[in-house]
C-alpha cells in the first residue's frame, strides 16, 4: 500500500497552521497555560493545552472541535491545489469525544445544540458539499485508524483523493475524570522522564489529503498497522503495542533498521511510556540505535483524536526539512531508553527518510504509520 | 464481497432474525444479565451492555467461542456503531462536577467516558485482537460501520469482521434526539471473507453487494441499482420501517437491517433487498445491496 500526501492542515495550542505548529515544536515552545473554559474552582489542576477559540476568557461555546476540523481542511485542501468541493471524496474524521463537550453545554447549561451535530459530516456537508463523511471514535489512535482506513481505500482503487483528519477538544468529563486521580496535578508533560506525573490534555485538528500513488506529494504513506490489545480498558498491554508495530513494519516491507524516526506516542503517563519504549527496544532489537526518537505531547498536550494527525504532520515535516523537534522538559531520562537516540531540549538536524509515527488509545486501540520522503 | 454469515437481534421478545419483521414486539427491556451472567456488568453503561449481548449471541451462533467463552479467531476485529451509547453518562459527570467538585466523580466513569467504549470492552471479553473501532456517525453509522467491515476484510486486515449497532434508551438520548420512542438495543452481524467462510465449513446467509453513499435516498436507491424484493428505510416506499416498529434506532438501523434481510431470506424471500437509512433532512445517507446466499 502506498498513497501520496499531497496537504497537510493542522492548529493546536501552540499553532493555527501547519507551518506554526511545526516552528513552536522545533523552537521548544509549549501551549500549556491556564484554563480558558472551566470553571477553576472545580478541579484539581489549572492549566490545560487549549486552543483559543473561545469568544473570549471563560465563555464556551459548543461546536468548538467541528470549528477547528473546519481550519484543518481548509489547510489541507488548499496546500493539495483542491478546492473546496469534497462531494464525492470520502472524509475520515478520527476523534475521541467528538462534540460531546457540546452535549455537555446543551445538557448542563442549556446551550443550543442539534443530535446532528454529534458527528461532523453535518457540518462537513453544510461547508465543503461532503456527503460521504465518516466521523470514526478511537480514543487517542482514532485518527491514525482512521487514516488506516483513508489508505485501504486508495489500495483498492476505489478512489483518488480521501481526506483523513483527527479533532478534539477537551471535554468537563474526561478532564474531570482524570483529574479526580490527580491531586497533586502534573506541572508539565514529561514524556520518558523518570519523575513524569502522567499527562495535559490538550486540544487541535491535524488534516491530510490522501491521493493516489501516481500523484507528487509532500511525503508517501507506506503502510499503516492497526490492532487491540483485547487486554485492558485503560492500560496498553506490551505485547499489542509491539504486535501494531511489527504489523506497519511488515505492510509496508520495512526493516527497523531502515527506520530513520519515530514519533512517539509519548503521553508522559508512567504506564505509556514504559510499556512503549519496551515495545520499541523489542521491535528495534539490534537497529535500537537508528532512529532518532521524539515526540510532540511536551508542548501540544495530549490531544486525544488528533494526537495522531498531529504526530503525522509533523513527521511529514521532519521529513521534508530534516530537522527533528525536541521533547522538552526532560531532566532524567527513564531506564527502559538506554541506548536510544532520543531528541531532547533541542531540536536536530538529521535528514531522516522514513519515519514511523505511534498512536495508542484508551481500549488498548493502537495504530502505527510508516512515512517515506516523496 | 463479504457474506454474511450470523446475525442477531437484540430486541424485547424478538428471538431471531426472522422475528424483526413479523413477530409481535414484547415491552420488557432485555436483559443483559440473562445472556451474559451477572458477572462483570457492574459499572457497564446500558449501550456497552446490549453490544457485549450481540457480540455473545453472533459469536455463539457461528460457533466461535472456545470454553472459556473467548474467540477461536484470535485476529477477529469488531466494528461498532452508536451514536448515543456514552452520552448519558457524560451529562451525568458534567453534572456531577458543577455540584461537586471532581471529588464527586466515580472512577467506575473513566473507560465509559471515551466513545470507543462499547467496541474495546466487546474486544477485551471475547478477545478480539483485530481492527477495532466505533463509529458514530449520524443516522448512516450502522450501514456505514458494515461498509467498513467489508472494506477491512477486503484489504486483508481481518478474516471476518464482527459489526454491532447499539442505542440505549434514557433521558438524555430522548431529549437531544428529540424522539419519545427510541431503540433499546440492536443487532449484530458477522462479516466474512467467502474464503474465510469456506475454512471452516459454513455457508452464507446473505452476500453483501454494494455499499454506497449518497445525498438523500433516491440517489441511494439509483446507486444501489436492481429493482428490489424487499426495501428497508422509511417513507411509502419501504414497507418495513424498522424505526416505526421499534422506536428511533439510530446508529443500530443499518445493522439491524441486515440482520432483517437475513431474517427475510431464511423465511424464504428471494432476489435482493434494498437497505437505506438516512433521509432528505439527514447530512447523508446510506445504502446496502444484500443477496440471498444461493444466487
Amino acid at each position: 500500500m502506498t498513497a501520496a500526501i499531497t496537504g497537510l492542515g493542522a492548529i493546536a495550542s501552540i499553532g493555527g497552521n501547519v507551518g506554526e505548529l511545526f516552528d513552536n515544536l522545533c523552537a521548544g515552545r509549549s501551549g500549556l497555560a491556564p484554563m480558558r473554559g472551566f470553571d477553576h474552582a472545580k478541579y484539581n489542576a489549572r492549566q490545560l493545552f487549549e486552543v483559543d477559540n473561545r469568544p473570549a476568557e471563560g465563555v464556551d461555546v459548543p461546536k468548538r472541535a467541528t470549528a477547528l476540523l473546519g481550519t484543518a481542511i481548509r489547510e489541507a485542501l488548499a496546500d493539495a491545489g483542491l478546492g473546496p468541493d469534497l462531494d464525492g471524496n470520502p472524509v475520515l474524521i478520527g476523534t475521541g469525544l467528538r462534540e460531546l463537550r457540546s452535549v455537555e453545554l446543551w445538557w448542563r447549561d442549556g446551550a443550543p445544540f442539534e443530535a446532528g451535530d454529534l458527528h461532523f459530516g453535518s457540518e462537513l456537508r453544510r461547508e465543503f458539499g461532503a456527503a460521504d463523511t465518516h466521523t470514526f471514535a478511537g480514543a487517542c489512535s482514532a485518527s491514525l485508524y482512521a487514516l488506516a482506513l483513508g489508505a485501504d481505500l486508495i489500495a483498492a482503487g476505489e478512489h483518488d483523493t480521501v481526506v483523513v483528519a483527527g479533532v478534539d477538544v477537551v471535554t468537563e468529563s474526561m478532564f474531570g475524570l482524570s483529574d479526580r486521580f490527580q491531586p497533586v496535578p502534573p506541572d508539565r508533560v514529561r514524556p520518558l522522564d523518570v519523575h513524569r506525573k502522567g499527562t495535559i490534555l490538550g486540544e487541535g485538528a491535524g488534516a491530510i489529503v490522501l491521493r493516489a500513488p501516481e500523484n507528487p506529494g509532500r511525503a508517501r504513506l507506506r503502510s499503516v498497522g492497526i490492532n487491540c490489545d483485547a487486554y485492558h480498558a485503560t492500560a496498553p498491554d506490551p505485547a499489542g503495542v509491539s504486535a501494531s508495530i511489527r504489523s506497519a513494519h511488515e505492510r509496508a516491507g520495512i526493516k527497523p533498521s531502515d527506520v530513520d524516526l519515530v514519533l512517539l506516542h509519548g503521553t508522559g503517563t508512567p504506564l505509556n511510556d514504559e510499556v512503549e519504549a519496551g515495545a520499541v527496544r523489542e521491535v528495534f532489537g539490534e537497529a535500537l540505535e537508528t532512529p532518532l526518537l521524539t515526540g510532540i505531547k511536551s508542548m501540544t498536550g495530549h490531544t486525544s483524536g488528533s494526537a495522531g494527525a498531529l504526530s503525522l504532520v509533523t513527521a511529514v515535516r521532519s521529513l521534508e526539512t530534516g530537522l527533528v523537534p525536541p521533547i522538552t522538559g526532560v531532566a532524567e531520562r527513564i531506564e527502559e531508553t538506554e541506548g536510544m537516540r532520543v531528541v531532547l531540549g533541542t531540536a536536530q538536524q538529521e535528514n531522516p527518510t522514513v519515519a514511523q509515527v505511534h498512536g495508542f488509545g484508551f481500549g488498548g486501540v493502537n495504530a502505527v504509520a510508516m512515512l517515506e520522503v516523496s | 464481497m463479504s457474506l454474511l454469515t450470523a446475525a442477531q437481534p437484540v430486541l424485547p421478545g424478538i428471538a431471531d432474525c426472522a422475528g424483526l419483521l413479523s413477530a409481535p414486539r414484547d415491552t420488557e427491556p432485555v436483559d443483559p444479565a440473562a445472556v451474559l451472567g451477572k458477572k462483570g456488568l457492574r459499572y457497564k453503561d446500558r449501550a456497552t451492555q446490549l453490544g457485549l449481548v450481540a457480540a455473545k449471541l453472533v459469536l455463539t451462533e457461528a460457533n466461535l467461542l472456545d470454553g472459556e467463552g473467548r474467540c477461536t479467531d484470535p485476529r477477529m476485529g469488531v466494528l461498532v456503531s452508536s451514536n448515543f451509547g456514552n452520552v448519558d453518562t457524560v451529562c451525568r459527570v458534567a453534572n456531577t462536577i458543577a455540584e461537586e467538585t471532581t471529588r464527586g466523580v466515580s472512577p467506575m466513569d473513566t473507560a465509559n467516558a471515551s466513545s470507543n467504549v462499547i467496541a474495546s470492552e466487546i474486544a477485551i471479553r471475547f478477545r478480539l485482537r483485530g481492527p477495532n473501532l466505533m463509529l458514530c456517525n449520524g443516522s448512516t453509522s450502522g450501514a456505514d460501520a458494515v461498509r467498513w467491515a467489508d472494506s477491512l476484510v477486503r484489504a486483508g486486515r481481518a478474516a471476518r469482521m464482527l459489526v454491532i449497532g447499539v442505542e440505549p434508551d434514557n433521558p438524555v438520548v430522548r431529549e437531544l434526539s428529540g424522539n419519545t420512542r427510541v431503540l433499546d438495543g440492536g443487532a449484530g452481524v458477522l462479516l466474512e471473507s467467502p474464503g474465510a467462510a469456506r475454512n471452516r465449513g459454513v455457508a452464507g446467509k446473505a452476500v453483501l453487494r454494494r455499499c454506497v453513499r449518497a445525498a438523500d435516498p433516491a440517489g441511494c436507491a439509483r446507486e444501489l441499482g436492481t429493482e428490489p424484493a424487499l426495501r428497508l428505510g422509511s417513507g411509502e416506499s419501504a414497507p418495513f420501517d424498522l424505526d416505526a416498529r421499534f422506536g428511533a434506532s439510530s446508529g443500530a438501523l443499518g445493522v439491524l437491517q441486515c440482520a432483517a434481510s437475513i431474517g427475510w431470506f431464511s423465511a424464504g424471500g428471494r432476489g435482493s433487498v434494498h437497505a437505506i437509512s438516512g433521509s432528505e433532512t439527514a447530512d447523508a445517507t446510506a445504502g446496502l445491496l444484500i443477496g440471498g446466499a444461493d444466487e
